[in-house]
């Protein structure tokens, strides 16, 4: 369960990196990543699925930001090892709220932001309600170009 | 309060290893358990069709023209179907008005025709075809605009759906998925009944085995031995000591020593439906600290049980379990050491499901909603305490499914 044990922080740094050059390419500001492969491969982070929201925004300019439920946050961060801007939202608070400051602290306020095709509706419909004007479109291609799929 | 996700988890990493090392361990107090799989009432056809119709009422209700989901719970919920693996799309689209359909890829057909029992409109796509504007063809036969996507649908399907067909506007179907979903029929909480059942007679076996020296994989690995004996397939997340004020647990190695609080949490299905329970207690002898913060845990659980009642707000619950925490110089609020998270949360065909025992949750509380009742107190640097039961929601009030634990070294009442 160590799962960054055998990648160093500093590989995940350059992948990313890599991804931020592929978002520059395709003229995207930022990737969120639900956890799964992607979120595996790009920052070593494991973290089951559940109807509480656990995101990392990738800007293309800048450090990840997490958003993370509150209470559990202790454990996150005993997984957490490339960026260290974590948000926590607590039980009755917005988690896309979170999500749709993080993109706007990191000069993502408009334009159009990769969701992974993963992702679950009502992750992206509570970020797309509450930013409406950006414009949404499938992690699948800067992934790819960023080589963070096929993983 | 910790469900599938996790479980998919453990089970991908050390706990599939702990499990099959320690199956040669298991004791036999655990082997010995019998199937309790005799009398189990699955629901209905005639139960499933009653759900549309409601479903239909709703999208009326909420100007739905259609509602659309991938294999999960919710399809589970309306059709008898399970389904999962796989990018290709599958989907189940239940208009307003007219016969649902299902979309099914080609490579599947076969597997599709054994899973479907509802419905005969199957439209099958081809490799290198193109899903989504068979999708949208259906749609367009229905006259349906205003698409309603189920919560845990992917982006991907929203996102393709909308390229086939431009016009289309897209709104979260919840009103209609969440509106037929939260209120249980008695053919469902006897399911429930049957799962929180199964789960105490595992959870007793287990906690009759724990010996000094076991890791927390062991015991998970006996919890999955016991369902297994009890025909069923479940594990549960297990805790000792000072990491048991993590409410989810720690990835640091656990090895069982006297005096350690244990806290075991999870459950197994029924038919789908889910149990979720938690039992917290101490190997060897407690400190007076230790029961102390448990029969505040028990008072604080309690003043939940009682306070959910028909018309209640969901967050009057959740500050009624607070308060007790609370007053007794814990949090405020989320604080710790005290609750960190809500009190509850809606249990069903998902471990966790709508609706949540929480504050903001103005939501009245009406009969055949289930929720878990399970006001954690957590101190980090000593130990977290929770006791978790379910209850559903009866003209009368709230009814546990299980009986309550009634003391620290009783996790069994």
């Amino acid at each position: 369960m160590q799962q960054s044990a055998q990648v160093p922080v500093a590989e995940y740094r350059q992948r990313i990196e890599k991804l931020q050059a592929a978002m520059k390419e395709l003229g995207f500001g930022a990737v969120v990543l639900e956890p799964g492969p992607a979120m595996m491969y790009l920052t070593g982070v494991r973290w089951g699925k559940s109807e509480r929201t656990f995101a990392v925004v990738l800007p293309a300019k800048g450090e990840p930001v997490w958003v993370l439920p509150g209470f559990e946050e202790g454990r996150a961060r005993e997984l957490i090892h490339v960026g260290d801007d974590i948000r926590v939202w607590q039980e009755d608070e917005s988690p896309y709220q979170r999500i749709v400051e993080g993109l706007r602290d990191r000069g993502v306020a408009s334009g159009r932001v990769a969701i992974d095709d993963n992702a679950r509706f009502f992750v992206f419909n509570g970020v797309r309600k509450l930013a409406p004007k950006l414009e949404y479109k499938g992690a699948a291609p800067v992934l790819k170009l960023g080589g963070a799929s096929g993983r | 309060m910790f469900h599938l996700n996790r479980r998919a988890f453990l089970g991908a990493s050390t706990f599939g290893l702990a499990s099959l090392a320690a199956q040669e361990s298991v004791p036999d107090a655990i082997k010995s358990l019998h199937p309790m799989t005799a009398g189990v009432q699955p629901i209905a056809d005639d139960e499933r069709r009653s759900r549309i119709d409601k479903a239909r009422r709703l999208m009326r209700q909420n100007k739905l023209d259609a509602v659309v989901m991938e294999g999960g719970s919710s399809l589970f919920y309306f059709t008898g179907t399970r389904w999962t693996g796989g990018d290709r799309l599958f989907v189940w689209a239940l208009p307003a008005a007219g016969e649902p359909a299902w979309i099914v890829p080609q490579p599947d057909q076969a597997r599709a025709h054994d899973a479907i029992h509802m419905g005969s409109d199957v439209r099958v796509w081809k490799d290198g075809g193109e899903p989504y504007q068979t999708l949208a063809q259906f749609l367009k036969e229905r006259g349906a605009t205003s698409i309603g996507i189920e919560e845990r649908a992917r982006f991907a399907v929203f996102e393709g759906l909308g390229a086939a067909a431009p016009s289309l506007t897209f709104a979260s179907a919840d009103p209609v998925t969440i509106g037929c979903r939260v209120i249980k029929s008695a053919a469902e909480i006897a399911l429930m009944q049957h799962a929180n059942d199964v789960t105490i007679a595992c959870y007793k076996a287990v906690l009759g085995t724990l010996r000094e020296g076991m890791t927390n994989a062991d015991v998970s690995a006996n919890i999955a031995a016991g369902y297994r004996a009890l025909g069923y397939r479940g594990d549960a997340l297990v805790i000792f000591g000072k990491y048991t004020a993590f409410p989810h647990g720690s990835i640091q190695p656990q090895k069982l020593r006297e005096g350690d609080v244990v806290l075991i949490d999870d459950g197994c299905n029924v038919e789908g439906y889910q149990s979720d329970i938690t039992r917290t207690t101490v190997f060897g002898k407690p400190t007076a600290r230790q029961r102390q913060v448990w029969d505040l845990e028990r008072k604080a659980q309690d003043a939940a049980l009682a306070a959910a009642q028909v018309g209640a707000a969901c967050e009057s619950v959740d500050a009624a379990a607070r308060k007790v925490i609370v007053d007794a110089g814990f949090g405020p609020g989320y604080k710790l050491p005290g609750l960190p998270h809500r009190t509850g949360h809606g249990i069903g065909l998902d471990g966790h499901e709508w609706t949540n025992l929480v504050r903001g949750n103005k939501t009245p509380l009406q009969p055949g909603m289930c929720f878990s009742d399970e006001p954690t107190i957590a101190i980090p640097g000593e130990f977290g305490i929770r006791l978790e039961d379910c209850m559903h929601v009866t003209e009368n009030g709230a009814r546990m499914f299980t009986a309550q634990s009634p003391a620290i070294d009783q996790p069994f009442g």
